[in-house]
This record gives structure tokens, C-alpha cells and sequence, in this order.
């Protein structure tokens, strides 16, 4: 524990350090060399030579919230399969059986999701 | 300890922005800085397995979730300050202060001394001890929260799934029933107007002029007219129009005397 | 560089499997079961068969369970090393089958039955349920209109209610408080879709949803804080293992009573006690009356279950710190719903204000923390379940009336809409004033020998202060039952007055078996007053 420990994560940090720098420092390169003159019409979204109309936002249609909803399901699934796959060797059979009865009840709710239709493109 | 004392502020700022920012937007944005800091909080305290749920679970799907939320209410939505109840802003923050105040010094108080047997749980790996724990101690939770999954889902789809009630109709049947009422009614059988052709103006909100001047209602989507967005005030008045092309004149409408930013002018299909 | 802490070295010893006594657990499995299944006819079955299957499946499963709930408390044996207490902790420790746990079983299992038949009256809305057609299509709109043309129906509901009748047969029963958080949520989330589902008055029974979701949300937040601190306290999850740390402890009581305190709002909230009893009145209102009589009815038993339990077995050895707690909370509870019950003029909001006051009168037992002597006097667990099992039955009873007492945009909830009601329909009028004297706790009816329990054991607890607040509240309560019983009977109706509708035998069942449960447990309680005091206590 402590400072060896949290030595472990200084890789993580350096990687992430690189991402960021390197994402700034091509954004940042870009900024410098080009030139830069504004005007109104180049400031306006391009659409086809259309002039844009009303804002950016659009409202979603609340049915779309069923795939995010789906998602987050299958999200906390999958953190579960995480640490099940360590001791899984340990317990043996019954933590297959475990696992099976907790997938299969969330597979019925992807079975639901399928027949009534959410899964398919309307 | 310098891990806290670096992520405890940011975090206790970023949790009175989530309260405070008037936007929606900010206040999920300020809601991930949140989330991200305590996931490096549980990583410092050797809680790896915590700090990965953390991100997975709330910084990726929960947080989608809001976003999707906030899609739904709008970007721009903000709280309206309007009291319903008088006295009750007031009523709240003093007694969520109190409240605040006692939790703070109960449990500061209760929290002196170091935490112990962390090494001993984590003996062979955190991840292993936790799930040690989660496949044999805690199953039946752990089934049940499955049933707390299927209900979410099952819930979700009543809630926002609307079943289609009568079957499509195919590209082949619509067109026999255009023709159909065509013949029936008169009802021109092809495509509605396009907007802005023999207009003054190609953009999307501006009507098609009519042979006789006047702007057609059709040629316009039904959503710009429902938002109220449809440009007018095009019949008969050149002067206008004129000063409208002029691109020197700044109150030019044309490009936009406001230009407006981030616009596509698509609208959602219903 | 890969740390200790991420991957061991060498190979983990290996980890025994846990060992689940499926025939203990049965009822809690069947019941399982049968909500997985009703959401396969969900997807699989034609829509015109769903609702027939759907209600078959819910009232056999559930008869199944009753079934199986008879054969695991016939089997109970009594606890080693304790004179009242039978039953034994399974599941690796996560749920205590014992005779309290049993009894509630047996009593939700019966509500859920009854408020099954409630869901599956159709003949109120002239062939359809009592829930919207289309819960995804805004009210009013176009959409609504074609749903109701289609005569289609949420099935759904029925394996929602089975979802939340496992997480309240779960909930009294846990034994540790991870299984007792993950139980209070399931047996919530349900609930939170049952209330937004109402055919009729569709904007009220949405809001009343909405305010149920984020309230609850925010109480079992507060539970789930409290768990951490007692966790912090305890050192386990398990209810024995902080029993003992409770009766061991020397000092840095901080976090166990921080802790005590956020578990109590959580649970107070379900029970619906003041000052959590804000939503209440409102979700009883909105939700379908149905939901509401399965809600009030059941909810009650798997809330108080948790509280008995956790503050009896958990807590018990701190009794003397969250008493006074108790004290201020079910004074209050029983004087806010006696008094703010009087000032309706809704019978669906009466009938709430009414459920919290009897919250109240629930409390006053559990505030007597009296655990029995030898001799068979009544104990505070035996009384609670008794008031429950009477509670329960006359609440599901009022409901059903709310249901068949109709004009033509559905249900007449306006109090001063129910006058004449006597002369309309003598039967219905009767039984509804049957009800409204349990409730007030008129002798020869059920909610008498209720009261006298719940007294009796906080007047042995030493608790008798409370007792007289108690029956001062109940005074002021009798006296809005008794309004009611005056405005159906002795008032002139206003324009055309109530009309009764003729509902199908599903209901006319629940209004029966209400009437006749309420009229025999106040005549001769003494078979199920047996009972509640067999199932003794709780075992550690």
C-alpha cells in the first residue's frame, strides 16, 4: 500500500498525459499555421449552401432512451462477468450456474426488448 | 492523503455546481468531474475493481443516460427560479445545512481512526476477494439484482416503447393509396413543395411563393411552423428585400444579422 | 509494472460453493419464477390470450407460494439456544426463514392475491383493465385515442406486481443489509411503474409516479448512507454480526447512531411516517386503485417486517438510543394523519392520511420494543403482525369500493359525490362503513382487536404515555371515519348522487373476502392472534 502502490497507476497517468498532449499539440499546431479571417458566412454551419435554420438542437425522440437504458443494463452485467471470471476456477461448477441463472434472467429481458419490436428500425 | 486533499475540493466544487449551475448541461458535465474524481478516490484506497465500475457503470452508461435526458429536455433547458411554495428556498437550505452540518461532524467524529484488515481482504487480489464475496456469501443479492435489471428493462419499454398498433404500409401500397386519393379527392399525389423555390431565399424556414405572391403553407415542415420559425413578411415589399441583399448593410437579414451558431436545421422525425 | 493488488502471485485457495436451501426459499422462488415467465407471455403469447394468461399464471403462482409457504412454516424448528424463536438463517446467511418471515410471507402472498383480482377487473371500464393501453403515448394525444380504438391493455403489470411481491416477501426476511437494500429496491422499482399506469386521470397518475421515483430514490439514498455508516460501525452486513458489535461496544457510537438514524428514514419513508409521509397522499391518489390497495396493503407488512427486524435483531441492544426516536415519530405520525385526514374531501386522499395515522398506531407497538414474558401476554412482534394482517385486509376492502363507486369519467373520489350512497346501494355503503369502523377500531370488528394488541404491547413495553396519545389520536381519527359514514348514509345527494357500478365477480370477491376477514378477526381473533404469537421471534 501507499506510495508503491499508487506508483502502479503512474503508467496509466503517463499514457493518458501523452493522450491529452498529443490531441493539443496537433489542434494547437493547426491553430498557429493556418490563417485565420472570418466572416459571417464562414461562420455559419454549411449545409449544402442552405442557410441553417433554428438551433442546433433537436429534440430526441424518448424512445431512443430505451437503447441507453438497454445499454446501462448490460453495462452492470458486464461488471459483474469481471470478477466472476477470477474466482470462477475456485468455485467450479456452481459459479457456472450462478453466472447461467443471472445472464439468462437478463437474456429474458433482451428477449422482451426483441419481440416487442425496440430492436428493430422503424 | 495528497490524492484526497487534491480530488476532495475539486470534487466538493464540482457537487455545488452540479446543485447550482442553471443549465442542464453543466450540471452533467460538472456530474462526471464528480464521478471521475471518486473513481480515482477508490483507485488511491486499493479498491481497483471499484475504480473500474466507477468509470464503466457511471462515468460511461449513467452518465449516457443523462445525456439522453437531457436530448429529450433540451440543451438550453434551464430551471425556472419560480418558488410555488413561499419561504420554502429558504426553508431547504437552512434545513439542508443543518443537516449537512450534523451529518459532517457525526460522522467526522465517528471516523478517527485508521481503517484496518484492508491487506487481509485484499490477499489474493482485489477483484478476487471481492468476488469471493459477491459468488458465495452474497449470491442471492447479487440473483436479485437481476430481477432489479429485467424490471428496469421491462419498465423502460412500457414507458417509452410505443408499439406499432397498425401494420406499415409498403412503398407500393402507399403510392396505390396516393393515386387512390388522387382520384378521390384531387389531392396532388407527389411530393410536397420544396421551400424556398420562387422564393427570395433557399433556406428551409422561407416559404415557396405561390404563382400569385403568396407563400405557400405546404412547402413548409410542420415543425418550423408549429416552433413558429417560418420567415415572413416576403410579399411585394422590393425595398426590403433589396436591403436585405445588400451585403454591406449591416442590418442585413441574409447570412444572418444574428448569425446563428451550431445549426443544422434538421429537426428530429417524430 | 503490475501490482500485487491487481493479480496475486500465487494460485487462490479455492472458495467453497455457497449453499442455497431452495425448499426454504421456495415460496420467495416460485414467486420469482412466475414474474420471469409472465414477462416470456409478454413476448411470446398473441395479445388477445395475454390478459387471461397473465392473470392465471399471477393467481396460481401465487396459490403455489401460499402452498409453499404452509410447508416451510410447518417445518420450522425452533432455533437452538432460544425459547421463543423458530426458524433458521439460510442462503449463506442472507435471508432468515423464521416465524415472523414466514407469517409475512404468508400475509403478502394473500394481499397480493386478492389485489391480483383487483388488476384483473375488467368489467369497470367495459372490457379493458384498469391500466392505460399505451403508457408511451402522451395523454390525450392521437396516439392515446388509437391504443383505446385497438382495445389494447399493459399486461405488464401483472409480472411487474410479481417483481415487487418477491422484493416485499424478500425485504422482512434478509438478514444481512445487502440483501435487505437490493430487496427494498425490488420490491420499489415496480411499484414506482405500477403508480404511472392509470387508464384514467393519466396526467395525475403519472406525477403521483414521478414523485414516488424521486422520493423514494432519495430515501433509499438515505438507507444506503446508512448502511455505510453501520457497515463503518459493525464491521459486517450481516444483522447478527452487528447485534454483537452493538452489545460489545465501548464507545464511538457516532457512526452506529448516524447510521440508525439515515436507516430509520428509509424505512419510515416506505411506512409512510411523518415527517416521510409527504408522498403519500398523492401517490395514493394517482396511482390505479388497484395499485394503491396492493401498495398500502402490502408495502405496510414488508416495511414494518424490515423495521421489526432490523431494530429488534440489528439494534436491539441499542434500543435505549433510538427509542425516544420512535416516540417523537409515531406521536407525530399518529396526531399529523388523524388531524390532516380530517380536512379531505377526497376518499383516496382520506383513506392515505388514514394509512398514515394507522402507521402511527403501528409504531406505537414497535416503540414498545416489548419482547415478551413467559406467560402469554402480547408481544410487539405478534401485535404488529396482527394490526398488519387487519390493516391490510380493510385497506384492500376500502379500495375495491373506491373502484365500483363510478360516474362517467371513472372513479367518484370526491367525498361529497358519495352522499346517498346508502340509499343507492345499501350493500356497498355497508361494507364501506364496515371499514371505516375497523378503522376507527369499533368493537366487534377487526381494527379493535388490533389496536387493543399494538396498545397492549407498548403498555407491557412501558410505553404507556404513548398508548395515550394513541387512543386520543384514534378518537380524533374515529371522528372523520365516522363523517364518512354520515355524508353515505345521512346526506342528501347533491344533483343525480353516486351511482354503483356492477363490477365482475374478481372484485366482488375482494369486497367479500374483506368483509368477512374484518368481521371474523373481530369476533373470534383468537385463531390468527394465536398464530402472530406463534411465530414468536426473530432468529439471530
Amino acid at each position: 500500500m501507499g506510495a508503491d502502490y499508487l506508483w502502479s497507476y503512474a503508467s496509466v497517468a503517463v499514457v493518458g498525459l501523452l493522450g491529452v498532449a498529443l490531441a493539443a499539440g496537433m489542434m494547437g499546431l493547426n491553430r498557429f499555421l493556418r490563417p485565420s479571417r472570418p466572416t459571417r458566412e464562414k461562420l455559419l454551419t454549411y449545409e449544402s449552401g442552405v442557410d441553417p435554420v433554428g438551433t442546433g438542437w433537436a429534440q430526441s425522440n424518448v424512445r431512443y432512451f430505451v437503447y441507453a437504458y438497454l445499454y446501462v443494463i448490460f453495462a452492470v452485467d458486464a461488471v459483474f462477468l469481471f470478477p466472476w471470471a477470477t474466482v470462477f476456477a475456485q468455485i467450479g461448477w456452481a459459479a457456472a450456474v450462478e453466472m447461467a441463472v443471472f445472464l439468462g434472467f437478463i437474456a429474458l429481458g433482451l428477449v422482451y426488448a426483441w419481440r416487442k419490436g425496440v430492436l428493430t428500425w422503424t | 492523503m495528497v490524492t484526497f486533499w487534491t480530488l476532495a475540493p475539486i470534487m466538493v466544487l464540482a457537487a455545488l455546481g452540479v446543485v447550482l449551475a442553471r443549465k442542464a448541461v453543466h450540471s452533467a458535465l460538472l456530474l462526471a468531474v464528480v464521478m471521475i474524481s471518486l473513481a480515482i478516490t477508490y483507485a488511491s484506497q486499493g479498491a481497483p475493481f471499484l475504480f473500474a465500475v466507477q468509470i464503466i457503470v457511471y462515468t460511461g452508461a449513467i452518465m449516457m443516460l443523462f445525456l439522453f435526458v437531457l436530448m429529450l429536455v433540451g440543451v438550453d433547458a434551464s430551471d425556472s427560479l419560480v418558488e410555488t411554495i413561499k419561504g420554502q428556498r429558504m426553508m431547504a437550505l437552512v434545513v439542508g445545512l443543518t443537516f449537512g452540518v450534523l451529518v459532517v461532524l457525526v460522522v467526522g467524529q465517528g471516523v478517527v481512526g485508521v481503517s484496518v484488515g484492508l491487506g487481509e481482504a485484499n490477499a489474493n487480489g482485489n477483484v478476487y476477494g471481492l468476488a469471493a464475496l459477491m459468488f458465495t456469501k452474497y449470491v442471492l443479492a447479487i440473483e436479485f439484482t437481476a430481477a432489479l435489471l429485467i424490471t428496469a428493462a421491462v419498465g423502460a419499454m412500457v414507458l417509452a416503447h410505443r408499439e406499432r398498433l397498425v401494420p406499415r404500409r409498403s412503398q407500393r401500397e402507399e403510392s396505390a393509396r396516393r393515386l387512390q386519393e388522387y382520384a378521390e379527392t384531387g389531392r396532388h399525389p407527389g411530393p410536397l413543395p420544396t421551400p424556398g423555390v420562387y422564393a427570395r431565399h433557399n433556406a428551409v424556414d422561407t416559404p415557396a411563393l405561390l404563382p400569385d405572391g403568396s407563400p405557400s403553407e405546404l412547402s413548409v415542415s410542420r415543425v418550423l411552423r408549429a416552433r413558429g420559425s417560418v420567415r415572413e413578411g416576403f410579399e411585394g415589399d422590393v425595398g426590403q428585400t433589396l436591403r436585405q441583399l445588400d451585403p454591406d448593410d449591416p442590418t442585413s437579414t441574409i447570412g444572418g444579422s444574428t448569425p446563428r451558431r451550431g445549426g443544422s436545421g434538421r429537426t428530429e422525425e417524430s | 509494472m503490475i501490482h500485487p493488488l491487481l493479480v496475486s502471485a500465487s494460485a487462490p485457495p479455492p472458495i467453497d460453493s455457497p449453499t442455497i436451501q431452495y425448499g426454504d426459499l421456495s415460496p420467495l422462488l416460485v414467486v420469482a419464477a412466475v414474474a420471469l415467465l409472465g414477462v416470456m407471455v409478454e413476448a411470446f403469447a398473441p395479445r388477445a390470450l395475454r390478459f387471461t394468461i397473465q392473470t392465471a399464471l399471477a393467481i396460481g403462482g401465487i396459490v403455489v407460494a401460499l402452498a409453499a409457504t404452509v410447508w416451510v412454516g410447518l417445518g420450522l424448528d425452533r432455533a437452538s439456544g432460544d425459547v421463543l424463536a423458530r426458524g433458521r438463517v439460510v442462503a449463506e446467511g442472507a435471508v432468515a426463514v423464521d416465524g415472523p418471515s414466514v407469517f409475512m410471507w404468508g400475509l403478502v402472498l394473500l394481499f397480493a392475491l386478492v389485489s391480483m383480482l383487483l388488476f384483473a377487473e375488467r368489467r369497470l371500464e367495459g372490457g379493458l383493465s384498469a391500466f392505460t393501453g399505451q403508457a408511451a403515448a402522451p395523454p390525450g394525444s392521437a396516439m392515446e385515442r388509437e391504443a383505446v380504438e385497438h382495445r389494447i391493455e399493459h399486461t405488464e403489470v401483472f409480472p411487474l406486481a410479481m417483481f415487487a411481491l418477491v422484493g416485499m416477501m424478500l425485504f422482512p426476511a434478509a438478514n444481512d443489509l445487502l440483501t435487505m437494500f437490493v430487496a427494498l429496491e425490488v420490491l420499489s422499482l415496480p411499484l414506482y411503474l405500477l403508480c404511472g399506469l392509470a387508464r384514467r386521470r393519466r396526467l395525475l397518475s403519472q406525477e403521483s409516479a414521478m414523485k414516488y421515483f424521486l422520493l423514494g430514490a432519495f430515501s433509499s439514498a438515505f438507507f444506503a448512507y446508512g448502511i455505510a455508516l453501520v457497515y463503518g460501525f459493525a464491521g459486517g452486513f450481516g444483522l447478527g454480526d452487528i447485534d454483537q458489535a452493538v452489545s460489545n461496544r465501548i464507545d464511538g457510537q457516532n457512526l452506529l447512531l448516524a447510521g440508525i438514524a439515515l436507516m430509520a428514514v428509509g424505512v419510515m419513508f416506505k411506512v409512510g411516517a411523518v415527517p416521510f409521509h409527504a408522498w403519500t397522499p398523492d401517490v395514493y391518489q394517482g396511482a390505479p386503485t388497484a395499485v394503491t390497495a396492493f401498495m398500502a396493503a402490502g408495502t405496510k407488512v414488508a416495511a414494518f417486517g424490515a423495521m421489526l427486524r432490523l431494530f429488534f435483531v440489528a439494534f436491539g441492544g441499542a434500543s435505549w438510543d433510538w427509542r425516544p426516536m420512535f416516540w417523537v415519530v409515531a406521536i407525530l405520525t399518529m396526531v399529523v394523519g388523524a388531524v390532516a385526514a380530517v380536512t379531505q374531501s377526497d376518499v383516496k386522499r382520506m383513506l392515505a392520511y388514514s394509512s398514515i395515522a394507522h402507521a402511527g398506531f403501528i409504531l406505537v407497538g414497535v416503540t414498545g420494543a416489548f419482547v415478551g414474558t413467559r406467560d402469554a401476554s402480547v408481544t410487539s412482534v405478534s401485535s404488529v403482525l396482527f394490526y398488519l394482517t387487519v390493516y391490510g385486509f380493510s385497506t384492500i376492502g376500502a379500495f375495491a369500493i373506491v373502484t365500483i363507486v363510478r360516474d362517467a369519467s371513472g372513479e367518484t373520489t370526491q367525498l361529497s359525490r358519495w352522499a346517498g350512497l346508502g340509499r343507492e346501494s345499501p350493500l356497498v355503503a355497508g361494507a364501506f362503513a364496515l371499514f371505516m369502523l375497523a378503522f376507527a377500531g369499533i368493537p366487534l370488528t377487526s381494527g379493535f382487536i388490533g389496536k387493543w394488541a399494538v396498545f397492549s404491547a407498548a403498555w407491557s413495553g412501558g410505553a404507556w404515555p404513548l398508548v395515550v396519545v394513541a387512543v386520543l389520536a384514534s378518537v380524533v381519527a374515529a371522528s372523520f371515519y365516522v363523517r364518512v359514514i354520515v355524508t353515505m348514509f345521512f346526506t342528501e345527494p347533491t344533483g343525480e348522487g353516486p351511482s354503483v357500478a356492477v363490477p365482475s365477480m374478481a372484485t366482488t370477491a375482494v369486497i367479500v373476502v374483506a368483509v368477512v376477514v374484518t368481521v371474523l378477526l373481530g369476533v373470534v381473533p383468537g385463531p390468527v392472534l394465536d398464530l402472530a404469537q406463534s411465530a414468536g421471534a426473530f432468529v439471530r
